[in-house]
C-alpha cells in the first residue's frame, strides 16, 4: 500500500473523510505546508511507517485509507510535541485522536497494533478498581493478544521490588469514578466527546 | 624636479597585515622627485583626506600618489581631495597595493618589496602626468523608450511628466505588451485591462510623447546625450492621420479565420485588424501575408468601405531619424515553447510532454486569455480541443525554467504566483472542478505574495503536489499526467481534462540583434546586462542607456514598474544638466605622423574613430587621417596599441608614461 501508484481524481480523493477528521479535531489539514517540524520532534517517528507530516500530507491528498491501513496513528504517544511546535497551528495530536476514533468506528481494533487493546484493558481496570491493577493488566493483555509468555520474566522482579502488587487495591470512591465514566459515555452519545 | 607626495594606506589591516607599510613609505621618500611620504591607517577617511590636502599645501606638491586599494574603489575620492587642495585631479594617481599585492601574497618580505616596486613605478607615471580638463558634451533632452509594454509606458510617462520629450517605439501595432493580455493580476486580483488601458491612453494623449507603433529600431549612432536613432516605421497600409477607428473595414474584411496572436492563436481575427478592442492607437493594420489584396491583387473591400479613405495599399516603410539624449530599453520577454527545436538549438523542447502536439496542453498565457473576459471564450474556461469545461485541471510549474538539460538554468520568478492565481481563477469559474499543481518549490517572496499562495491552497482548495511531471500523453479525451509526490514518496497519476504549463520567461526574439545595434551587453540567455547587479541595476555599461522590465531578466509587474520609474529617474538626472562632464581619458591622434591606415578604426570597440580629410588652402586633398570623437571614446587604449606609426595616444596612459614605468623597475 505504501508505495502503490496513487491515482488522483474527484473519485479517489475521499474529501468527506478528511472533512470528518477536520471537524473532529477542530483543525485544518490544508494549513500544513509540510515543513516537517512535527516529524522532527516526534519521539515515535522511528517506529512509524508514515511520519506525522506524511499523515497530514496523505490527508491533504484525500488518502485517509492509506493512513488507517498503517500503524502510525497507534504508535502516536499523544505527547503533543507536534502540536506545541507546529508553526502553522495545526493540532496534529487532535488529528491523531480523530483518526484513531474513526479507525475504531470503522474497523474496530487495529490489526496492526495492540495499542488499542492495551488502552482498553487499562481503562477497564480503572473502572473496576478505581486505580491500576498491573498484574491483571499484564495477564489479560498477554491472554487476549495471544502472546502468553510476553515479558513474563519481568513479573518476579516487579513483584519483589513492590512495583507490582499480587492482589488488587480498590479506590474508596468507586461510585464517583463510575460517575465520570457515565458522564463521558453520555457525552459520546451526544457527540461531544471522541 | 617634481615635488611628489606619496601616501601609503594600511587599509585597517588589509594591507599592513602583509606589507610593511612604514618601510614602503620610508623607501618612497628616497625616490628622486618625492618631496613627501607618509603612511596612514585609513587614507580614504576624512582625517586621511585632510592629511593629503594639508601635505599638498604645506609641501607645495605638484603630484600625488596614493598607494592603497584599486583605483576602481577610491580614485574618485582622492582625485576630489587633490582637486580641493588646488591640484589638477589627473595628477593624482593610485598604486594598487591591496588587490594586486597584500590580498594575493603571504610572504611579508616579498609583499613589501613588491609594494615598494609598485610605488616606484607609479611615481614615475605621476612625474610624466599631464593636467587634463574634463570633456563637456551637450545633452539632447529627449528620451527614446524602446518597447510599449508596462515598463516602457511607465518610464515614458514619468519622463514626459517631468517635462521632457519622449519618443516611444513599439514593434506591435498596439502598445500594451503582455500585461494587456492578462486577465487578473496577483496578488490583489485586480483586472489587468482596467489598470493598464488608462495608462495606454495617457501615453497616446500626452503632449510630450511621440508614439511610433508597428515600428522598429533600425540604427543607433552617437553617444550619451547625443544619440541619433533611426526608426523604421513599417507600412501599416492604413493612413493614421485619416483613420477614425470606426472599424467598418474589419467587419467587412472577407478573411476572418486568421488566428489572433493576441489570444495566443485561439481567437480569430481579420486580415485588416487591431489586435484587441482597447488597442492604442485604435488604427488597424493590414497583415500583408494574409491579405487577399496583397496576395492575389483582388479584393480591396476595406478600401471601398473606408469613409475617410485611409486604406493605402501603396504605403511604404518610412525611416525617421530622431536625435535623443538617453535611451530606455524595455523590450520585455517571450514565453518558452515546448515544441521540438532544431538539434543545434541551445534550448530544447519537451518530447515527454508531446512537443506541443496535444491541444489541451496549453501555456500560462493561453490560460490568461481563456480566463479573460475579453478573450476568445468570453471568460469561460473551455478547453481548446472540444470546447468542454474541464473538471480536472493540472498545472505544472517550472516547465523550461530550472531545467538545465533543456538549456535554461534560471528561475522565471513569476510562475509560482501566476499559477496560484490561475488555480483561484479556475476555482472561481468552475466550482465543481479540481485544480492540481505540480511544483518543485513554491517561491513567493514579495509583499502579500506568500499569503496569496497559501490562500490558493487553504481556501481555494488547490491540491499542490511537490514533485515534477515525468510524462504526459493522450488517452481518449483525457491527458494522463504521470508525476510524483515527493512528500509522500509515491508516484501520482492524474487523468486531466486540461493541462496548463507555467513555461519559462525568455528574452524577446531578436533581443541580441537590438543589443548589437545599441552597443549594450547581454548574457547567454540574451537578457540585457546591467552595469552592476546591486548598485547599478538600471544602468547599462554603455553610458546613457537604461533598462526597464523583463528584458533584463524575468520580473513581475510591481518590480517592472519600479525599475521603469528608476530608469526614468536616471534619465531625468541626466537631463538635469545642459552639459555633461566626461572623464578626459580619451585617445588623441597626432595628425602629423598619422598615415591614415585607419587600423585604429577597425579595432575601436566604441566606433569613436572617424576619417578626416586634410586639405590645403586650394582645397586639394593632402592626406586622410584618423580622428577620435572624444564624446564616444571609451578610453580603452586599443587604438594606441594597434597604431603602427605610434601616432595615437591615450591621455593619462601615454607611451612616455608607460615606458617610464617599465624603466623604473
Amino acid at each position: 500500500m505504501k508505495n502503490k501508484l496513487m491515482h488522483l481524481s474527484n473519485e479517489t480523493m475521499n474529501v468527506g473523510f478528511v472533512k470528518k477528521v477536520e471537524a473532529l479535531s477542530g483543525t485544518s489539514v490544508r494549513r500544513c505546508f509540510q515543513c516537517g517540524k512535527c516529524s522532527a520532534g516526534c519521539p515515535m517517528t522511528a517506529f512509524m511507517e508514515h511520519p506525522p507530516n506524511r499523515v497530514v500530507r496523505l490527508l491533504q491528498l484525500g488518502q485517509g485509507a492509506r493512513v488507517l491501513a498503517g500503524r502510525s496513528i497507534w504508535y502516536c504517544a499523544s505527547c503533543e510535541t507536534c502540536t506545541t511546535r507546529c508553526p502553522n497551528k495545526v493540532n496534529l495530536a487532535a488529528i491523531m485522536d480523530a483518526l484513531r476514533k474513526l479507525s475504531w468506528d470503522a474497523d474496530g481494533p487495529s490489526k496492526e497494533s495492540y495499542v488499542q487493546l492495551a488502552n482498553r484493558l487499562f481503562i477497564e481496570n480503572i473502572r473496576t478498581y478505581g486505580r491500576q491493577y498491573e498484574l491483571r493488566l499484564g495477564a489479560a493483555f498477554n491472554m487476549k493478544s495471544g502472546q502468553f509468555l510476553k515479558d513474563l520474566m519481568l513479573g518476579p522482579k516487579l513483584l519483589s521490588r513492590g512495583k507490582m502488587k499480587l492482589f488488587h487495591q480498590k479506590n474508596k470512591n468507586l461510585p464517583e469514578i463510575e460517575a465520570i465514566f457515565n458522564r463521558i459515555e453520555e457525552m459520546r452519545k451526544k457527540g461531544e466527546a471522541l | 624636479m617634481s615635488r611628489i607626495g606619496v601616501f601609503v594606506c594600511h587599509c585597517g589591516e588589509n594591507i599592513s597585515r602583509t606589507v610593511d607599510v612604514e618601510r614602503v613609505a620610508k623607501e618612497a621618500g628616497d625616490i628622486p622627485g618625492v618631496a613627501f611620504s607618509c603612511d596612514y591607517k585609513y587614507m580614504c577617511s576624512d582625517p586621511g583626506q585632510n592629511l593629503l590636502k594639508k601635505a599638498v599645501a604645506d609641501n607645495n606638491l605638484d603630484g600625488v600618489l596614493v598607494a592603497a586599494c584599486s583605483p576602481r574603489m577610491h580614485e574618485k575620492t582622492f582625485r576630489k581631495a587633490a582637486s580641493a587642495a588646488g591640484l589638477n585631479p589627473y595628477l593624482c594617481e593610485m598604486g594598487n597595493i591591496r588587490e594586486h599585492c597584500s590580498w594575493v601574497h603571504e610572504d611579508r618580505e616579498e609583499a613589501t618589496a613588491k609594494a615598494s616596486d609598485i610605488v616606484k613605478l607609479m611615481v614615475e607615471r605621476v612625474k610624466k602626468g599631464k593636467s587634463l580638463a574634463p570633456i563637456t558634451v551637450p545633452v539632447t533632452k529627449k528620451a527614446l523608450v524602446i518597447g510599449g509594454g508596462i515598463a516602457g509606458i511607465q518610464a515614458a510617462l514619468d519622463i514626459a511628466d517631468a517635462g521632457h520629450q519622449v519618443v516611444m517605439v513599439e514593434r506591435e501595432p498596439s502598445i500594451g505588451g503582455h500585461m494587456a493580455q492578462l486577465s487578473e493580476t496577483f496578488p490583489t486580483l485586480d483586472c489587468s485591462q482596467c489598470i493598464m488601458t488608462p495608462k495606454m491612453v495617457d501615453v497616446a494623449n500626452h503632449p510630450n510623447i511621440t508614439l511610433y507603433t508597428f515600428a522598429e529600431i533600425e540604427k543607433v549612432e552617437g553617444y550619451i546625450g547625443n544619440f541619433q536613432v533611426t526608426v523604421r516605421k513599417k507600412a501599416r497600409s492604413v493612413d493614421e492621420s485619416k483613420c477614425t477607428g470606426c472599424g467598418v473595414c474589419m467587419t467587412k474584411c472577407p478573411k476572418k479565420k486568421i488566428p489572433n496572436e493576441f489570444d495566443q492563436g485561439h481567437g480569430m481575427r481579420t486580415a485588416i485588424y487591431v489586435p484587441f478592442p482597447q488597442a492604442v492607437p485604435n488604427t488597424p493594420v493590414i497583415d500583408r501575408q494574409n491579405c487577399t489584396m496583397f496576395q492575389s491583387g483582388k479584393c480591396g473591400v476595406c478600401q471601398k468601405v473606408c469613409g475617410p479613405g485611409a486604406v493605402d495599399f501603396e504605403q511604404q516603410d518610412t525611416l525617421i531619424v530622431e536625435p535623443v539624449g538617453a535611451i530606455v530599453v524595455a523590450t520585455g520577454f517571450k514565453l518558452y515553447s515546448i515544441e521540438r527545436q532544431p538539434e543545434d538549438s541551445p534550448i530544447q523542447g519537451y518530447g515527454e510532454f508531446g512537443y506541443g502536439t496535444i491541444p489541451d496542453i496549453i501555456d500560462g498565457m493561453t490560460f490568461e486569455r481563456l480566463a479573460s473576459a475579453s478573450g476568445p471564450t468570453g471568460g469561460k474556461i473551455l478547453r481548446p480541443s472540444d470546447g468542454k469545461e474541464p473538471k480536472q485541471v493540472v498545472f505544472i510549474q517550472c516547465v523550461g525554467s530550472r531545467a538545465r538539460e533543456k538549456g535554461i538554468s534560471y528561475c522565471s520568478k513569476v510562475c509560482c504566483m501566476y499559477t496560484a492565481k490561475h488555480t483561484m481563477l479556475y476555482h472561481h469559474k468552475v466550482h465543481d472542478g479540481q485544480a492540481y499543481v505540480f511544483y518543485m518549490d513554491a517561491r513567493t517572496p514579495g509583499k502579500g505574495y506568500d499569503e496569496f499562495w497559501r490562500r490558493a491552497v487553504e481556501e481555494e482548495e488547490a491540491v499542490y503536489i511537490r514533485g515534477m511531471v515525468s510524462r504526459m500523453y493522450q488517452r481518449g479525451d483525457k491527458i494522463v499526467v504521470m508525476g510524483s509526490d515527493t512528500l509522500v514518496g509515491v508516484q501520482v497519476e492524474i487523468e486531466a481534462d486540461l493541462v496548463v504549463m507555467a513555461t519559462a520567461v525568455q528574452a524577446q526574439d531578436g533581443a541580441d540583434l537590438l543589443a548589437q545595434k545599441l552597443g549594450i551587453s547581454y548574457d547567454k540567455y540574451n537578457f540585457y546586462s546591467e552595469a552592476h547587479a546591486k548598485l547599478k541595476p538600471v544602468e547599462c555599461a554603455t553610458a546613457g542607456i537604461y533598462l526597464a522590465g523583463a528584458c533584463q531578466g524575468p520580473k513581475d509587474i510591481p518590480d517592472t514598474v519600479s525599475q521603469a520609474s528608476a530608469a526614468a529617474a536616471k534619465v531625468m538626472t541626466l537631463f538635469a544638466k545642459d552639459q555633461l562632464e566626461r572623464d578626459p581619458v580619451v585617445a588623441k591622434v597626432n595628425e602629423k605622423y598619422c598615415v591614415g591606415c585607419l587600423a585604429c578604426k577597425k579595432v575601436c570597440p566604441y566606433g569613436a574613430v572617424e576619417e578626416r580629410e586634410i586639405r590645403d588652402r586650394q582645397g586639394n586633398l593632402v592626406k586622410v587621417v584618423a580622428s577620435v570623437n572624444p564624446g564616444v571614446c571609451g578610453g580603452c587604449g586599443t587604438c594606441q596599441a594597434t597604431c603602427p606609426s605610434k601616432s595615437v595616444e591615450l591621455d593619462g596612459y601615454t607611451d612616455e608614461q608607460i615606458m617610464a614605468m617599465i624603466e623604473a623597475l
